[in-house]
């Protein structure tokens, strides 16, 4: 029997019955006593139905079996849903319902019984009913024992089951919630977690496990379970115990009860009830967007909501295809349709236009009705649109209508001049969203209600309410509670404000005027007007965009934009940039868009009078514009980015021929002593240091992985073998030898494929993107030193330091590790050092000593410092090499100091050195500035220099890549110097050449000069160049470290030891000195691969010869 | 077919359907054929829904928020703070967004009883 069948048939039976209990009494009054018997039945239904349906019980089973037949049925069907109606409808008393339904006699007594029971039994019960009551129930009672438990249960839900849906009370409603918060005496509420998604699904599941378990032995002892979307993963169930749920949830797939059932504390009950989203209320003129379809996105007007608050009628720009296929506009609607739906391109937002649409679509299409037009199924008032959205085809939060969106709307569709915006329209729907961005602290002003022209400072929000603290007047000082909805932050011209949001977000600028809660403020950046919301300001102090970096992009950066074109960022925006070309145009560029960043920093051009122009230089144009600028960038030295604050066309940055500029600066300080033109022809230059980079500078790869054969050894191409094509950044494109494809993949998962087949990690120095500092430091590592090595050192001993410390051939042998080998098989530990240089030196001892047990420090610390600043190189260009660009001037000036420093510093050595015997003199050599300094130095100590108490990164370290270290496997017999194994980033601290440890082999330490041009320093002449180092000595706190430097071209002279990197070692058989690490101070000579970043090494002397591995950035070239 | 199964088949099958449909009144949610063909277990008497697909439209509601499911309703705070307590067993909405129509809504007020919309709209 089918659900509908008994509901029917249980009603059925209770019409039956009720013929049988009343028949023939009162028949007659049956007409009359409708309306009262109405009126009375409230009170007089439940009892009567529950006496009905006991008689029925009683009945049913004598009575139903057999007697009726099927037409009965049907017929009584008909007529007890009719019956149910006029019931319960209060309307219908006054409506002759009877005459509609009266047809059969039945249904007349039946009527009448109804009336009548109310009536009767309020009034007059007659004792005969009474004992026939008593009988019928005790035969009922008797009944039940016999019954089934199910019978009892469908009994019960006969009984109670319907009940309520015969009458409704509400009598709950009259109960302020406040009262029915909950109190100890009720359950609690367990928090389970769910697997999210499921919640729903579970809470069903808990009421049908509820149900079917409900009577077997063990029912559920869950009293209710809920769910809330605003909670996902969780439900809430509700019983006396956190065993009882756990039982109700045991075996439900979903639930996780191992994660903990949590008591919800009887104060937080409630609140999980009321959570309510932020009531996305829809008023008539509320914006919205359109979710789907065809007009996805746009922005529509609430015209009228429907009364459950689920169809939303809209008002919006209707996008019409006025040009449908040619097929389509002859017939039928068929086609028509498929022609619409399946069109690739969505019609632009028009309004409506008659003329328009009957020209294309025909006249029979459009139809109209009196203001409304008509025109496949969609109405079209004004222009617009008008159309039913269900609500959840709607957006409604964050629907933030820009003002050419409301504009349209305001348009009026004969095209007449729109006057001023209604700004109001979006002031209203902005609204919202500006409680929200109100903040404590902030100027507000009170725009309606009774308060309105107020303004404050906001105390405090809660809520929708905030406290202002009234200014002005005669309010000062009152705090005020407003709503949140009727306070606008408050700006005057004059104020400094920056935008939070919306696509002028994060400019800056001088607010001119305020217009309701429009701002017009003028940006620091463009110099240009804009106007927003004042919502979406703050004031603020800070002038320009936040930031300036999007992507691995910056302002005035060079980026190559394609194969021909490079350009200058001038303005980034939020996900884009301005870009000025080398022909003067100005494109918007999205970062994608740009194929790589370029550096010019070595590169080089000629000015109008055949001198030099460098990066930095500040140049006027010698034509008709006379423009001024610092040049930020030289392209193929042909074109000159410049950059002049003052301009304020595409932000100060400008393009110009090199040829067509001067030097701002007098003539005579830019020709330089040896002003020799061909230096500027980097054809003509020697490859040598910074220079061949500079040569190669601009013409086309520059990297040196290009052309490389790899394999790749990680991800789904792995094993693929092919050629570098090309590289950006840490990105490669290889060229794949099977199928001829190029794949752009990480390098990281590239690895060298050597002729003989074997791997080799990419030495990806260069790592990060802008590859600025790359190719100098290549040419550096590889090739140029190791030809130039043996050839050029004697040139490095012309200089002044005592020749005996070059040449000395005991040198070698004094090597700490050769005399004293158990020391530094310790791990070279400074007191080890200290026990071997056997020179226990009362000066030492006494002014030193706190300098040396700082020793260890300064370089743990030094190494944790620096790799921040290091592994983002771009942050050392601007932070770290800021100062040197004012101090190189400077430097300029004392050329001369260092020549007699130097000869100062030879001679004090020499006498140093005589006393000493196994002191060291290199140490002694005195820094030309400061000279007057050194004179601990001087007076015998051995180790003068104290180690890096202000441990830096030194500038050109900072272009190692660190990942190329990481990222070599840990050798054999690693273990034996693990530190340098567990911390390959660790870095050289600024000042390593200071270090004690070295200091015996500190002249025979060969430098290269690096990092100078970029900050100018000594105009960046000496950038690459090599030499050995004369001497350093520590100097006093503020000044710049400085080195003696004997150059191989024979210069002699100081340099920032921040500009000093050490020269690592190329090839086998050089003997080196290593400068960090477990091994410090050792010299050894290269056995294995020192084109690796892990270099096997011996030591060198003639007992007890040691293998070890070093990090080759631990490794500096000694003269021999 | 015993209690039970009635019960059970009120409980919807499907949580995720889109189709569920809250009594604007009691908060009871059912699929659309079951309010067309039982009408509202606890409120028919006054909205009156059956068989009819124009007032189920207007008395029930797809936009609901959260469900709950009252096993003992005499006993439970939940059913109580849901003002649900004395209706049949079912599953409920926390949160139903709408009003009844008005001639409902005259309707309570003419027996005397006071409409609490379910929103939440109003909290004393």
């Amino acid at each position: 029997m089918s659900d509908t069948e008994e509901h029917d048939y249980q009603h059925e039976e209770y019409d039956a019955n009720m013929q049988e209990g009343y028949d023939g009494e009162q028949q007659e009054q049956e007409a009359e006593d409708e309306p009262v018997a109405d009126s009375g039945k409230a009170k007089g239904q439940r009892r009567e139905y529950y006496d009905d349906e006991e008689e029925e019980e009683e009945e049913e089973e004598d009575e139903d079996d057999g007697e009726d037949d099927e037409e009965e049925l049907s017929g009584k069907k008909a007529k007890k849903r009719a019956k149910h109606r006029h019931k319960r409808s209060a309307a219908s008393r006054f409506l002759d319902i009877e005459a509609e339904v009266s047809d059969e006699d039945e249904e007349e007594e039946d009527e009448g019984d109804y009336g009548d029971e109310g009536f009767i039994e309020s009034d007059v019960e007659d004792d005969a009913t009474r004992r026939h009551h008593a009988i019928l129930n005790a035969k009922r009672l008797d009944e039940e024992e016999d019954k089934s438990p199910e019978q009892i249960a469908k009994d019960l839900s006969r009984r109670y089951g319907g009940r309520a849906a015969l009458h409704y009370t509400g009598d709950m409603n009259e109960i302020p919630q406040r009262l029915l918060m909950p109190s100890v005496h009720d359950a609690s509420l367990w928090q389970v977690r769910v697997k999210a998604g499921r919640e729903r699904d579970i809470v069903l599941s808990l009421m049908r496990k509820a149900i079917d378990v409900e009577f077997t032995p063990k029912p559920l002892q869950i009293l209710a379970a809920f769910q809330r979307d605003s909670l996902p993963g969780m439900i809430y169930v509700e019983a006396r115990s956190a065993k009882q749920v756990a039982q109700a949830v045991n075996g439900l797939v979903g639930v996780y009860p191992s994660r903990g059932i949590q008591l919800v504390p009887i104060e937080e009950m409630a609140s999980l009830l009321q959570i309510k989203k932020q009531d996305q209320t829809v008023t008539p003129g509320t914006w919205v967007r359109i979710r789907r379809g065809k007009y996805s996105g746009d922005l529509a007007q609430v015209v009228d909501i429907t009364e459950n608050g689920e169809d939303v009628g809209l008002r919006f720009i209707p996008r019409i295809d006025l040009t449908p296929r040619d097929d389509t506009a002859v017939d039928g609607k068929k086609r028509k349709k498929t022609g619409l739906t399946t069109g690739t391109m969505r019609p632009p937002q028009r309004l409506f236009n008659y003329e328009e649409v009957i020209k294309v679509w025909g006249r029979k299409h459009v139809s109209k009705r009196n203001q409304v037009y008509v025109f496949q199924n969609d109405t079209y008032r004004d222009g617009f649109i008008e159309k039913d959205f269900k609500l959840s085809a709607l957006i409604l939060e964050d629907v933030n209508p820009t003002l050419d969106e409301i504009q349209q709307f305001s348009r009026k569709q004969d095209g007449e001049a729109d006057t001023l915006v209604d700004l109001s329209v979006i002031a209203e729907a902005s609204r919202k969203a500006a409680i929200s961005v109100l903040q404590p602290g902030d100027h507000v002003e009170v725009f309606e209600g009774e308060q309105a022209g107020v303004h404050g400072v906001v105390e405090e929000i809660s809520q929708d309410v905030v406290t202002i603290n009234a200014e002005g007047l005669d309010l000062e000082g009152q705090k005020i509670e407003l709503p949140a909805r009727s306070v606008r932050k408050r700006f005057k011209p004059g104020d400094h404000v920056k935008v939070m949001t919306g696509q002028n977000a994060d400019e800056t600028g001088l607010v001119v005027s305020v217009a309701d809660n429009v701002v017009t403020f003028i940006s620091d950046m463009s110099m240009q007007e804009i106007s927003v919301f004042s919502k979406d300001l703050r004031e603020a102090a800070e002038v320009g965009s936040s930031t300036n970096i999007v992507g691995n992009y910056e302002l005035h950066d060079l980026v190559q934009l394609d194969a021909q074109t490079v350009g200058v960022i001038f303005k980034t925006e939020r996900d884009s940039f301005r870009v000025l070309d080398q022909h003067g145009q100005v494109r918007l560029v999205q970062p994608h868009q740009i194929s790589m960043n370029r550096n010019s920093n070595k590169a080089i051009a000629t000015d109008s009078e055949g001198h030099e122009i460098r990066i930095n230089d500040n140049m006027k144009e010698i034509n008709s514009e006379n423009r001024k600028g610092r040049v930020l960038h030289i392209y193929q030295s042909f074109y000159a980015f410049l950059h002049n604050r003052e301009y304020q066309e595409n932000g100060g940055v400008f393009v110009t021929r090199t040829r067509s500029l001067a030097s701002v600066a007098p003539k005579g300080s830019i020709v330089k002593p040896t002003g020799d033109l061909s230096k500027m022809n980097p054809a003509m230059i020697p490859p040598t240091g910074g220079m061949v980079g500079s040569g190669t500078m601009g013409r086309g790869p520059r990297d040196r992985h290009i052309g490389f054969t790899v394999a790749i050894v990680k991800g789904p191409m792995k094993g693929y073998v092919g050629t570098i094509k090309d590289t950006n950044g840490n990105i490669a494109r290889v060229e794949l030898r099977t199928g001829n494809k190029l794949v752009t993949i990480d390098k990281d998962k590239l690895r060298e494929r050597k002729p003989d087949g074997t791997l080799v990690p990419l030495e990806n120095r260069f790592k990060a993107p802008p590859p600025r500092p790359g190719m100098s430091w290549n040419s550096h590592a590889t090739n140029p030193y190791a030809a130039q090595d043996g050839s050029r050192t004697p040139l490095g001993m012309v200089g002044k330091t005592p020749n005996p410390y070059a040449s000395d051939a005991k040198t070698p042998a004094w090597n700490a590790s050769s005399r004293t080998p158990n020391p530094y098989a310790d791990g070279g530990k400074t007191p080890a050092w200290n026990a071997s240089s056997r020179t226990p030196n009362p000066d030492l001892d006494g002014g030193r000593t706190p300098a040396w047990t700082r020793t260890p420090n300064p370089y743990a610390s030094g190494a944790g410092s620096t790799n921040g600043g290091w592994q983002t190189p771009r942050a050392n260009t601007t932070a770290g090499w800021a100062t040197p660009g004012r101090t190189s001037s400077g430097w300029g000036g004392t050329s001369p100091a260092h020549d007699s420093g130097s000869a100062w510093g030879s001679s004090s050595t020499a006498g140093t050195w005589g006393s000493g015997g196994d002191s060291w003199g290199p140490a002694s050599a005195p820094t030309p500035a400061p000279a007057q300094a050194p004179t601990p130095a001087v007076t015998g100590t051995p180790y003068p220099s104290t180690p890096a108490a202000y441990p830096r990164t030194p500038a050109g370290v900072s272009r190692y890549d660190i990942s190329s270290y990481s990222s070599v496997a840990t050798p054999a017999g690693g273990a034996f110097y693990n530190d340098e194994a567990d911390s390959p980033m660790d870095d050289l601290p600024e000042q390593w050449l200071l270090d004690p440890e070295l200091a015996p082999h500190m002249k025979r330490i060969k430098v290269e000069v690096q990092g100078t041009r970029h900050m100018n320093y000594l105009n960046g002449d000496y950038e690459g160049k090599v030499g050995r180092v004369d001497g350093a000595a520590q100097v006093a706190a503020g000044y710049e470290q400085t080195v003696m430097v004997e150059l191989e071209d024979g210069e002699s002279r100081s340099i920032l030891l921040r500009y000093l990197v050490p020269v690592q070692p190329d090839k086998e058989n050089q003997e080196v000195l290593v400068i960090d690490g477990n091994y410090k101070g050792v010299v050894a000579i290269v056995r294995e691969s020192p084109e690796l970043s892990k270099v096997v090494l011996t030591t060198k002397g003639d007992e007890q010869i040691k293998v070890f591995e070093a990090v080759r950035h631990h490794l500096v070239v000694l003269y021999s | 077919m015993n209690n039970s199964n009635l019960e059970l088949d009120r409980v919807p099958a499907n949580a995720r359907s889109k189709a569920l449909r809250a009594c604007l009144l009691c908060s009871i949610i059912q699929t659309p054929q079951e309010f067309r063909r039982n009408g509202c277990p606890n409120c028919e008497e006054i909205i009156q829904i059956k068989s009819s697909t124009e007032r189920i439209a207007s008395c029930t509601t797809t936009y609901f928020e959260g469900i709950v499911t009252v096993v003992d309703a005499e006993h439970s705070w939940v059913a109580r703070w849901q003002r649900i307590a004395k209706y049949t067993r079912g599953v409920y909405a926390v949160r139903v967004k709408g009003r009844i129509p008005e001639d409902v809504e005259a309707e309570l007020d003419s027996r005397g009883i006071k409409y609490r919309p379910r929103d939440q709209t109003e909290q004393d």
